[in-house]
């Protein structure tokens, strides 16, 4: 799409614009498997890196760090933070496993959502982490080993169909889409066209479909991307309501975000529209998302 | 071939490591000549391709992965080695010390303050374990 096809949908149209041109900062967390945020964060500074944590989390955006790339430290390799955008850790946070819970994790590499449930679930229950890519499940392999992830069972299949033998409490989909939200952090050139979203959309019902019947009566699933176009977010969620049953649930999040998409072109999604979560770059200075929690 | 539980992993660590209940909270699978520490409930699947972190690989000896004394050798009370910093993050990068070993022989967990830095063979001199995926690089801080 080009992106002023969206002129129309994104508020302050003109900031959001001018924040997808600006290289998007980076972000980490603290891996509080290891160690804790008051041990880890003086340490960096001391390094010379410039945090500035976020509204009290465990998210703290790179102001100024003294090494090229956010990895380059030893606490990086013996596994005491992450590198992930403030965005990508909210569908995560939203569907909040708790310890002891059985967790599907159906698109999971290279892992960001997945280390962080296994540190809220303390490393108890069960996550099982699936992806259909066999380098993007080396990724995610190497994530969880060099976090110390060890409630995760990783497992390779199509999402659309594959089979898991058993019935989560809670379930993320974090869908394989068009990925605008990520073109700031990446530069990419080519903007994905009318047929990429629709091919996509079909896809993500079906990954949708296939986790509702993988999903216990009364629990959770969180469906995520990380692009904009509401075909590949509202169209599915509301596929999921109408055609699946699901409920979407109202969620309150103290941190500055959108509602959903009412109507783009053609398509109306006032059933859901409400109760969606989106995420711009040009809010807290992070990538984009867009996120619906359903229930059973 | 599929992940089959032994338990009795558990003796190596807490023979050779002195690791106390710690070591009781994971359960360990036995596979592709590797045994894996899991910390999760029983799943079963034809397919699975990792479960936890893989904690031992089984040659003549056992031997521990630094991955796993990362997580469990805060715990070890015995066969541990703890560099100055100078020498912990030349062992990072892969090189070996002298004269640290003392009548150490064998894998030990190697520290240094409060970091686990994994797995060293005590052979005279220590010879660092790391596998090349966690050594740092001379431009690193
Ligand atoms: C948005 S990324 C997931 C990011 C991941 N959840 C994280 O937070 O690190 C989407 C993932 O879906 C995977 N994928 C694409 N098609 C799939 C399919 N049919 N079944 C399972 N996974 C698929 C891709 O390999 C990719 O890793």
């Amino acid at each position: 799409m080009n992106i002023e096809d969206y002129r129309d949908m994104i508020p302050d149209f003109e900031k959001f614009v001018a924040r997808m041109n600006e290289p998007q900062p980076y972000w980490l967390r603290v891996n509080t498997l290891k160690i804790t945020e008051d041990e880890l964060i003086p340490r960096l500074e001391d390094k010379g890196f410039v945090l500035e944590r976020f509204a009290g989390m465990n998210a703290y955006q790179i102001e100024n760090m003294p090494v090229k790339h956010p990895g380059a430290t030893v606490e990086h390799s013996l596994g005491y933070y992450y590198v992930q955008d403030f965005s990508s850790m909210l569908p995560a946070l939203l569907l909040s496993p708790s310890p002891g819970d059985f967790v599907l994790d159906m698109a999971a590499a290279p892992g960001s959502k997945t280390t962080l449930m296994a540190e809220l679930m303390k490393n108890t229950g069960t996550i099982v982490a699936n992806d259909i890519s066999d380098n993007r499940i080396k990724a995610l392999a190497a994530n969880i080993e060099r976090l110390g992830v060890s409630n995760a069972v990783i497992v390779k299949g199509d999402a659309t169909s594959r089979r898991f033998g058993a019935k989560f409490d809670k379930i993320l989909l974090d869908a394989p889409c068009t990925g605008e939200g990520t073109y700031r952090k990446n530069q990419k050139e080519r903007m994905p066209n009318l047929s990429d979203h629709i091919r996509m959309s079909k896809i993500q019902k079906k990954m949708l479909k296939n986790a509702e019947r993988h999903l216990k009566e009364g629990g959770i699933l969180v469906y995520s991307t990380c692009t904009f176009n509401p075909l590949e977010n509202e169209e599915v969620v509301q596929y999921g309501v109408e055609e699946l049953g699901l409920k979407i649930e109202k969620v309150e999040l103290d941190i500055p975000h959108d509602k959903g998409v009412k109507s783009w072109r053609e398509w109306s999604f006032e059933k859901v529209s409400d109760r969606m979560i989106r995420i711009y770059p040009h809010l807290v200075d992070t990538g984009g998302m867009v996120i619906a929690v359903l229930k059973k | 071939m599929q992940f089959s539980k032994n338990n009795s992993y558990r003796d190596y660590f807490i023979e050779r490591f002195g690791i106390g209940k710690e070591i009781e909270k994971y359960d360990f699978y036995e596979f592709a000549q590797s045994v894996w520490a899991y910390s999760g409930e029983y799943y079963e699947d034809k397919k699975i391709e990792v479960m936890g972190i893989r904690a031992l690989r089984i040659k003549k000896v056992y031997k521990p992965t630094t991955a796993f004394l990362r997580i469990i050798g805060r715990y070890a009370t015995k066969n541990v080695i703890s560099l100055s910093s100078n020498d912990g993050m030349k062992f990072l990068k892969g090189e070996n010390i002298d004269g640290v070993c003392g009548n150490n022989r064998g894998y030990v967990v190697v520290k240094s303050g409060s970091d686990v830095l994994g797995c060293g063979l005590c052979a005279g001199k220590l010879v660092s374990q790391i596998p090349k995926k966690y050594r740092i690089e001379e431009t690193w801080l």
